[in-house]
């Protein structure tokens, strides 16, 4: 099976400013095979892509191209060479159709060509639609980029990725956003890749996922190579050993908590169109997950219950007591916390510092008079810092220089020191590295200990049933099943995820 | 929406023939146009209201356009003017240059056009220029200098915006008197761009250098006020002397209480009077001469009740 | 370890450089020109010819950090002078008259743009250039087009007067006003919600904070600091001028991004535009002094601008 590699890079090193984030990493890739790329953020995943693709420039190091070396000092020439990647964090022109995403710097023209040529869109609206239906993808070319969802957009990227027919495709973390479904429609299409000879460098953090899809895998760990070998010799327990350093014997270790009363009882919860006719209870000690796919509704229901949006109709008690919730301070004064799936745009000011950052929601609690006391502000943040981990050089520093993982504790710590009952978690541990995502399991198993209640929107399965006591299934703004702990299964969650014509009767029976 | 394009450009048309129609005479009075450059300050605002008095005593109508500083906007202005048929044009230029397409429309229209205070680079193309010698309202200016401080010291010149007309001719003028002094020093040549603040902020930057100015000569009021203020404040009205042109009403009321040592008129109604006489006689078929210049008048302390 | 303190070294760097810039000019002029530019008295002036821009400044921070722009305030600045000084003829009304219209018309003219932004989403570059031209044209309407004077001498006295017969009254507003805004800013709750608005205002929604309330308040602290700085002016040139403040909005922001606020929003400090405040007057100051034509002054005050925002951009680049 040696055979002339398509992509070698070999002893890579690069530092920024003074730190060293990768060193003497090498890389070889064979001609159609989907090659994993593993190791915890900060291992160096993106920066070594990001070298491949000409964005940063390695420190030394060379990169080979069928046997011979090549150079890319930007992201268009790696794209002449046949090189693509599909970012973790897609950058489409918001304000251009799907088509003319595709198409972008490449558009069909009409008639002659030069500057007075004209933009072909009827031909570009229907090549699209040619490439979406060969793969199956429900998007209309004519749909704005900014109408679409995360998962949308994803798959646009993909398909772009697939149509200018890259001999080396780089998938940063793919199917972070997007549903099941859409996760077999795009294996399906990295198989189909594989067979016609293209290689796949594929990075992600799910471990079922890798053994589905990858025929290698190369793990780094804190800018080091590991190790790199065929993914049959390996298993999930050897390749996270080879990530973390160390064993991690359960993924998802479960607290046993008492599950009181009612503390929250949702009725006719709608916001139209996304959100019809939501009802459920949640319960003291309770960890309720709401599973469902990518669109069904469940980031605008939490969204709608935490005041967001105005529009939201339907009654809510907390504890018994009717509240009315008309913006996000509202739910706030309700002891209701919202950890957003979005860190960069909901969840922090990246710009401002930790300690900004983790007493903003607190400050009128804080400071009741409306004037900062930096020593007692100094005081809470400290205790925050210590008690959720947040590993940083100084509070002062700007969230933006941490890590994901520390991000994410970051926002907990914000939440938390609002001291809720409630605390609604959309996709906690999105994008996060396996270490990172077991503390935030542990952590949600303390607060329910402590008598908290938590709602968790998990797009994972395996997440939400390893870490839920009941969950809630949605689709299409419904809530399509309701399972308790022991009747927890795949198949089940699915069934439900994907019931889109109940609903319809429902509303037919009103 | 196509309809409602179509019925627009209905009503757009039917309301244009009304204005076409209602042209050069209304109830047998000749209709005339003034386009003033801009109606911001003192000097546009009195020359525009003296035309307007001048064409009353004609028993002519006038109609005053402010082209508001906007070259562009002007020229728009004379064109639909020459569409509406009036009887002759009138115009203080927002631009020397500029304003060229504007002229040449009129010209070829048939209908006379008369620049006031200001004259375009291509005068020719325009029938009549009646206006001030920026020169000489520079030489009457330092004349009164020299007489005032004794025909020695170190003077400094606020100037107006570099490469207006009014302050290249009012420099000029100030240089053509000084030729014959050579014991006044000219220390400091700035512009202030006409502005009240900026000549003020200059002055009191002057007066720290500790040179010892025996007078702060403006290009216009505006400035010479700003400058009066700066050495009011340092106490020193009695060591420098300040002058300004445009006479306008606090320039007069310093004057007169004797802060401000002199300043000069631009005669803004003779002005007026002429032009609006000139262009009438055009309009008649009569001839004028192709430049009527009109004298500055100096005022100081002595002469400035007869223009308060 | 070793990269944070990096990052700290360079934030660092970054506040003091303008310092340095600062320090660098003053020691230059103070060479050139050690007899007129470093007399005390001299350093006083400066410090009174940075006063009025200072305060629109210290207003323009709040708005740029909240991620917003005001280009309404040269013309606020002319409409309220021309107002304050219509009230300020002799025996007509008490001075305060004068004082609170100008104060009231700059709030309001503030609360109209920022109810426009805020609830009529219109973006603020829009909002205030309308009503800059607006109210330029209410300016020269209310005043007729001519400079209106005849001013109380108590009038004249706001501005031209000294505290202990040394500090011109101009520089103790100034300070005043620097240290309510840096108050504001760094200690008081609402100062933190201007920069959480600025840095993300998402994410500032979803914590509660009142978006809209926010917006409109930066706009009326900016509204109210011109209307005072309008008020002084006027006091200063003892008239009422409509063409006045023009092109003062752009020598505030200018003191602002000087003084290191990103224009995207949601950073900065105060001393920032302290020093940016009184650069922009040391630079025109010594320039006059050194008999600089204006229009070479144009070109080295746009220079600096440049310069202090090359600094940002390389420091954002460095610390990402």
């Amino acid at each position: 099976m040696v055979s002339v590699p398509i992509l070698e890079m070999k002893n890579i090193n690069k530092s920024f400013s003074s730190v060293k984030v990768l060193n003497d990493v090498q890389l070889s890739i064979q001609p159609g095979e989907v090659h994993a790329l593993m190791g915890e953020n900060g291992a160096g995943k993106s920066t070594l892509m990001n070298i491949l693709m000409g964005v940063h420039s390695a420190d030394s190091g060379e990169i080979y191209l069928d046997g011979a070396k090549i150079v890319n000092s930007n992201p268009k020439e790696a794209m002449a060479k046949g090189i693509s990647m599909i970012h973790q964090e897609l950058n489409p022109v918001l304000d251009m159709d799907v088509s003319e995403n595709i198409f972008l710097g490449r558009e069909i023209k009409k008639g002659t060509s030069g500057i007075l040529s004209i933009v072909n869109k009827k031909q570009m609206r229907h090549e699209t639609q040619k490439l979406f239906d060969a793969v199956g993808i429900d998007i209309q070319p004519s749909a704005l980029m900014r109408d679409l969802s995360v998962a949308q957009s994803q798959l646009v990227e993909i398909i772009k990725a697939i149509s200018i027919s890259a001999r080396i495709i780089i998938m940063d973390e793919p199917t972070s956003a997007i549903t099941e479904k859409e996760v077999d429609i795009l294996f399906e299409q990295i198989r189909k890749l594989r067979e016609s000879g293209v290689a796949i460098i594929y990075i992600s953090h799910k471990m079922e996922e890798i053994f589905s899809i990858a025929d290698s895998i190369t793990v780094l760990r804190d800018g080091q190579f590991v190790s790199s070998d065929n993914a049959s010799n390996l298993n999930k327990d050897k390749l996270i050993k080879l990530m973390v350093g160390r064993e991690l014997t359960e993924i998802f270790p479960k607290t046993e908590a008492e599950i009181g009363e009612v503390v929250m009882e949702v009725n006719n919860y709608s916001f139209k169109p996304k959100v019809r006719n939501v009802n459920f209870n949640l319960r003291r000690g309770e960890i309720l997950g709401i599973a469902g796919l990518v669109g069904a509704g469940r980031s605008e229901l939490v969204e709608a219950l935490f005041g967001v949006h105005k529009s939201a109709e339907g009654s809510l008690f907390i504890n018994g007591q009717d509240v009315k919730i008309r913006q996000t301070g509202d739910a706030i004064k309700n002891k209701i916390a919202l950890i957003t799936e979005d860190r960069k745009q909901t969840g922090l000011n990246l710009i401002a510092s930790i300690e900004d950052n983790i007493t903003i929601v607190s400050l009128d609690k804080l400071f009741p008079r409306g004037v900062i006391n930096r020593h007692k502000e100094d005081e809470v943040v400290d205790k925050s810092i210590v008690k959720f981990g947040v590993k940083a050089a100084s509070k002062k520093n700007k969230v933006q220089s941490l890590s994901g993982g520390n991000q994410q504790k970051v926002v907990i710590a914000k939440w938390l020191l609002t001291d809720p009952q409630i605390i609604i978690m959309d996709e906690p541990t999105r994008g996060i590295d396996v270490g990172a995502k077991r503390d935030i399991y542990l952590l949600i198993g303390e607060l329910v200990k402590a008598g908290k209640s938590v709602l968790m929107i998990s797009s994972e399965i395996q997440e939400v049933m390893g870490v839920a006591d009941r969950i809630l299934v949605m689709a299409e703004g419904r809530i399509t099943g309701e399972l308790e702990r022991k009747d927890f299964s795949q198949e089940k969650i699915m069934h439900y995820a994907s019931q889109f014509n109940r609903g319809k009767e429902d509303e037919e029976t009103e | 929406m196509r309809k409602v394009i179509l019925m627009v450009l209905a009503i757009m048309l039917v309301m244009s023939t009304a204005v076409f129609s209602g042209g050069q005479q209304e109830n047998g009075v000749d209709k005339y146009a003034l386009m003033m450059s801009h109606m911001t300050n003192s000097f546009t605002i009195t020359l525009s209201n003296a035309v307007k008095a001048a064409a009353e005593d004609l028993g002519v109508e006038l109609v005053v356009f402010d082209g508001g500083q906007d070259v562009s906007k002007q020229i728009s202005q004379v064109e639909s003017a020459i569409n509406q048929g009036y009887a002759g044009i009138l115009i203080e230029p927002a631009s020397v240059d500029g304003i060229k397409p504007a002229v040449t429309a009129a010209s070829k229209a048939g209908i006379p056009i008369v620049t006031i205070n200001q004259k375009i680079t291509n005068q020719e193309l325009a029938d009549a220029f009646v206006g001030v010698e920026h020169v000489e309202g520079g030489e009457i200016e330092m004349k009164y200098v020299v007489e005032a401080i004794g025909g020695k010291g170190k003077i400094a010149f606020l100037l107006g915006p570099l490469g207006s007309d009014g302050q290249i001719g009012r420099t000029t003028g100030y240089y053509n008197i000084l030729e014959d002094y050579p014991d006044i020093e000219v220390v400091y040549e700035q512009s202030a761009n006409w502005r009240t603040d900026e000549a003020l902020k200059l002055a009191e930057n002057w007066l720290q250098t500790g040179v010892e100015l025996v007078a702060i000569v403006a290009n216009n009021d505006g400035m010479a006020m700003g400058a009066l203020k700066a050495v009011e404040d340092a106490k020193m009205l009695d060591k420098i002397k300040i002058f300004g042109v445009d006479a306008t009403d606090d320039a007069l009321a310093a004057v007169a209480e004797g802060r401000l040592s002199a300043t000069v008129s631009q005669s803004t109604e003779a002005q007026a009077l002429a032009a609006m006489d000139a262009l009438v006689k055009l309009a008649n078929g009569e001839d004028v001469p192709s430049e009527i210049i009109v004298g500055h008048t100096l005022i100081t302390k002595e002469n400035v009740a007869d223009f308060q | 370890m070793k990269k944070l303190n990096n990052i700290m070294n360079v934030q660092l760097m970054r506040e003091l450089g303008i310092v340095i810039v600062f320090v660098v000019i003053l020691a230059i002029l103070m060479i050139l020109s050690p007899n007129a530019f470093a007399r005390p008295a001299n350093l006083m002036n400066i410090f009174k010819q940075a006063s009025i821009n200072g305060i629109l400044a210290m207003g323009m921070m709040f708005v740029i950090i909240s991620g917003g722009i005001d280009l309404s305030v040269g013309s606020i600045v002319a409409l309220t002078g021309v107002v304050a000084a219509s009230f300020a003829h002799p025996g007509e009304y008490p001075l305060i008259v004068p004082i609170i219209l100008a104060l009231v018309i700059g709030l309001f003219i503030g609360w109209f743009n920022g109810v426009g932004i805020a609830y009529g989403n219109i973006p603020p570059f829009i909002v205030t250039l309308g009503t800059m031209t607006m109210i330029r044209g209410v300016a020269l309407i209310v005043s007729k087009g001519a400079p209106v004077f005849g001013v109380t001498d108590a009038f004249e006295n706001i501005a031209g007067a000294f505290l202990f017969d040394t500090i011109p009254l101009l520089v103790v507003y100034f300070i005043v006003i620097t240290i309510v805004s840096a108050y504001i800013l760094t200690k008081a709750v609402f100062g933190r919600r201007v920069y959480a608005i600025g840095g993300n205002e998402i994410s500032a929604a979803f914590s509660g904070i009142k978006v809209e309330k926010i917006r409109i308040m930066v706009y009326m602290i900016s509204g109210l600091f011109a209307g005072f700085a309008g008020l002084l002016l006027a006091s200063r040139t003892v008239s009422g001028i409509p063409t006045a403040g023009q092109s003062y909005e752009l020598d505030a922001i200018a003191a602002v991004i000087i003084g290191g606020v990103s224009m995207s929003g949601g950073s900065g400090r105060w001393y920032g535009t302290v020093i940016g405040a009184l650069l922009i007057a040391v630079i025109g100051n010594g320039l006059d002094i050194l008999n600089v034509s204006s229009h070479y002054q144009l070109v080295i005050k746009g220079a600096i601008i440049i310069v202090a925002v090359l600094l940002d951009v390389k420091s954002k680049e460095r610390t990402a």
